[in-house]
C-alpha cells in the first residue's frame, strides 16, 4: 500500500496556549479591549530580536502604547514571546501569545511580568484597582 | 547497551506541568479541577482575529494569587 505523503492533520495537535484571564463582571465594550503588538524585528534567524514595539486595537491599545515601562519590558523578550494578543470574551479579557509545542510550553518570569502589567491596565479600564506584585 | 531513559515515568497533564513552571518562577498558583471555572464554559476567542482556531481542547485552569491575572486557562489546538 502506498504511503500518503499529503497527510491532512486532524485531532489534537502538539500546539498549546495559555490564556491569562482577567475576569469581567457585567457588560463591557468589546472593541475597547482589543489589542495586539506590532513588532519591528532587528537581525535574522537566531539573532532576531525586537527592535520597536507598538500596539494596535481599541482604547486598551492606546493605554498600552503610552506605557514606556511595558515597552522596555517587551523589548527584552524573545521575538516569539513579544507577539501578544489581548481579546475580550464573555467571561473575561484574555491575554495570550502564539501557539507553542509541548517542548517549549512554559513561562518565564519576564513574560509573566509583561502579562501582569497588561492585566493591570485591563483592571484600571474595568474600574477595579490593580494588584501591586 | 542500556537506554538512558528511565523505566518508569510519572504521567502529568499540561495543566499541572504549567502550574509547576509558574511555581518555579515564584508565582503562587493552584491547579483547579477541569470544567469548574466559568471561563471554560464560554468562547475562548473573540473571533476578531483572522487566525482564531475553530477547534480547541480545554485542559483546565490554574488559579493565580497576588497578581492582576485571575485565572490561566490551558488550551490545545484541535
Amino acid at each position: 500500500m502506498a504511503e500518503d505523503l499529503d497527510v491532512i492533520p486532524w485531532g489534537a495537535q502538539d500546539r498549546f496556549q495559555a490564556h491569562f484571564i482577567v475576569k469581567t463582571h457585567g457588560s463591557i465594550s468589546q472593541q475597547d479591549f482589543l489589542a495586539r503588538t506590532t513588532l519591528r524585528p532587528v537581525g535574522h534567524f537566531a539573532s532576531k530580536k525586537v527592535g520597536t514595539v507598538g500596539w494596535v486595537g481599541g482604547q486598551l491599545a492606546d493605554n498600552l502604547s503610552a506605557d514606556n515601562d511595558l515597552k522596555n519590558m517587551i523589548l527584552k523578550l524573545p521575538y516569539d514571546d513579544a507577539e501578544i494578543l489581548v481579546e475580550p470574551t464573555n467571561s473575561g479579557i484574555r491575554i495570550h501569545g502564539n501557539w507553542k509545542s509541548s517542548y517549549d510550553f512554559a513561562i518565564t518570569k519576564e513574560l509573566f511580568s509583561v502579562y501582569d502589567k497588561i492585566a493591570s491596565h485591563v483592571r484600571i479600564m474595568l474600574g477595579s484597582p490593580p494588584v501591586k506584585s | 547497551m542500556h537506554d538512558s531513559e528511565s523505566d518508569t515515568f510519572q504521567p502529568i497533564n499540561k495543566r499541572e506541568e504549567f502550574c509547576h513552571s509558574l511555581e518555579k518562577i515564584g508565582i503562587d498558583a493552584e491547579s483547579e479541577k477541569i470544567n469548574t471555572d466559568e471561563v471554560e464554559k464560554g468562547d475562548y476567542y473573540s473571533k476578531q482575529y483572522s487566525h482564531s482556531p475553530s477547534m480547541v481542547t480545554n485542559h483546565g485552569t490554574i488559579k493565580v494569587k497576588g497578581s492582576n491575572i485571575d485565572v490561566i486557562q490551558i488550551i490545545q489546538k484541535g
